[in-house]
């Protein structure tokens, strides 16, 4: 594994020139706000999603960024199809999956993964982790023993013998790798990795990232990288969403972004971000 | 840094070792120093025993772990030569906790408002109207919008945000000569992060305030602090101020870390985990230390 390929990301290709995978226009969506319900009648709505339209290009990685509520959690379970839309087009692969039945849903699900941001509380503690990754496998029909389980740790970089470990037996990382194992078994189109390397320390996260990029690289896959952090999307996406108040301030391939960023949000979470460099006056 | 009788520093921490009951070290002849309004961040990956530390000064370690050697010294008292209550006396006057999690270091069933007043009134011994309204103007300080309403409110009626800022309010307002503060940012938001590290300072210079600062961000670090330790298995690996630390790194470790940091602004920088051929030099290391400690004390 190599250290060169996070650290020089080649420039994205223009928007376009890549086909897209999800092509989203006018996405809306709203929950119940069960705080100012009346006694009767229904609660008012709040409205999460105000009309997002975007693409995620295939086989690149978008980073969705944003503070908290800001919605880009709300926007990538969309994506996944966890949570439906009051209104607009969700396009995957052409197909307008947003108002999509269960039934109709159920082919799709394989290629549409996720990993989670807390390892802990998405691997059942009661099971092995070779049972972890072998269960959805065996679902799907696509075999489900322990050595495909073992071939899934070994894309991962966890030896073997980790396939009899218990999830509490494992580190914050190690835990991470599985989460990352368990999607990839099943060798989905698309993947949503929500916030999974917040919860780690420096150098885990580190790992982990090298190690997705490298995954996305080899399998082909187009992931969304749903953040906080705009320099760990610096490194590891090809184009970035921001998102303030469930709209999106801006969109772009990440070397422009980064370069010239229009919104004020944007430079606003940039100028958060406390860089691993001297700068005295960064607090004032 | 000896333990001299005119005690210039807050803090001295010398030689401390921590150890489970098994005898197996996870602090390893650890010391430190912290003068009257200094920063010093403690910085490693989980499981450096950076929090242990803070939490040996207070005086709040897991009852399986012991101290077994070493001295702690705040503003030159040994406190481990007191009594457990004078200790704890000691401690309560002189130093407070931001903890990382504030929503589990607030009772949820209580109001913000008793939650920050009760030790005034019971450990600092402040009358009530005292102890309240030192609250209101640190809760005014601490950017609190509405710090009445605040005051009656109960924890989770208050954003991740806020909730930080009241346990700040409550660390400083008893004007302590040292805060600990564990991770205090770790479960925030970038712009949020900001606003509390700014506060932190702005509180800590005002009041020339000593602060022990853990965390794993070498961004943070480069931030906050004036002194840097930074701990590996719980060992000291590079101890200096934080000019050097980001300017000069003098120990693999050290640059390990700074390179384990995504930055935004400097992709030419090479960015990869912490080695495992230089984690395993350094375990074999801590393994050699802990075999001749041990054959030292016996």
């Amino acid at each position: 594994m190599t250290l060169q390929t996070l650290t020089q990301t080649p420039e994205a290709p223009e928007a376009g020139a890549a086909r897209s995978l999800f092509t989203v226009r006018d996405l809306r969506l709203s929950f119940p706000d069960l705080a100012r319900k009346p006694l009767l009648g229904p609660a008012p709505r709040t409205e999460v999603l105000k009309g997002l339209s975007f693409d995620i290009p295939a086989g690149q990685i978008t980073g969705i960024v944003g503070e908290s509520g800001s919605g880009k959690s709300t926007a990538g379970r969309v994506l996944v199809r966890l949570l439906g839309p009051d209104s607009g087009s969700v396009l995957y692969d052409g197909q307008d999956i947003g108002h999509l039945d269960e039934a109709a849903l159920r082919p799709l699900r394989r290629d549409l993964q996720m990993i989670f941001q807390d390892p802990m509380s998405s691997l059942n503690p009661r099971h092995k982790v070779w049972r972890i990754i072998a269960q959805p496998l065996k679902r799907y029909g696509l075999g489900g023993t322990k050595a495909d389980a073992i071939a899934a740790l070994g894309k991962v970089g966890l030896p073997p013998a980790f396939a009899e470990r218990y999830p509490h037996e494992l580190s914050g990382g190690q835990r991470q790798r599985v989460g990352i194992a368990r999607a990839i078994a099943l060798k989905p189109r698309f993947i949503l990795a929500d916030e999974i390397v917040s919860g780690l320390d420096v150098s885990s996260q580190a790992q982990v990232l090298l190690l997705l990029k490298q995954l996305a690289r080899e399998m082909g896959l187009t992931i969304a990288f749903i953040s906080h952090d705009l320099s760990v999307i610096r490194h590891l996406c090809d184009r970035v969403i921001v998102l303030n108040r469930g709209e999106i301030v801006e969109q772009g391939p990440v070397a422009q972004v980064f370069r010239a960023p229009v919104s004020e949000v944007t430079r606003t979470l940039l100028a958060a971000i406390p860089l691993p460099e001297l700068d005295a006056g960064w607090l004032d | 840094m000896t333990g001299s009788q005119t005690h210039p520093n807050t803090l001295d921490v010398m030689q401390l070792n921590i150890a489970l009951p098994n005898g197996h070290r996870l602090l390893r002849d650890v010391s430190l120093s912290l003068r009257p309004g200094e920063v010093r961040v403690l910085v490693g990956e989980s499981g450096a025993g950076k929090s242990m530390i803070g939490k040996a000064v207070l005086g709040i370690l897991p009852q399986n772990l012991k101290v077994t050697e070493g001295e702690i010294l705040l503003e030159g008292q040994h406190l481990n030569a007191m009594t457990p209550w004078t200790r704890r006396k000691t401690v309560a006057q002189s130093a407070a906790l931001i903890p990382q999690d504030p929503l589990t270091a607030l009772n949820p069933a209580r109001r913000i408002g008793p939650q920050i007043t009760d030790p005034l009134v019971r450990i600092h011994g402040w009358s009530r109207t005292k102890a309240r309204e030192t609250a209101l103007a640190l809760l005014d300080r601490v950017h609190i919008r509405d710090p009445k309403r605040v005051m009656e409110s109960y924890p989770h009626e208050l954003s991740g945000g806020m909730r930080q800022r009241v346990l700040i309010a409550a660390a400083f307002a008893p004007s302590p000569r040292l805060i600990v503060a564990d991770e205090p940012t770790t479960a925030l938001d970038v712009t949020v992060q900001k606003q509390i590290l700014r506060l932190i300072r702005e509180l800590q210079q005002e009041t020339a305030t000593a602060v022990l600062f853990v965390t794993h961000d070498m961004g943070v670090v480069a931030k906050v602090s004036q002194q840097v330790t930074v701990l590996f298995a719980g060992k000291v690996m590079e101890d200096a101020p934080t000019e050097r630390i980001f300017t000069d790194p003098r120990h693999p470790y050290t640059r390990a870390l700074i390179a384990a940091t995504p930055s935004y602004a400097d992709l030419d920088r090479p960015f990869s985990p912490v080695p495992q051929a230089l984690i395993a030099e350094l375990q074999d290391d801590i393994v050699r230390d802990d075999a001749r400690h041990q054959g030292g004390a016996r």
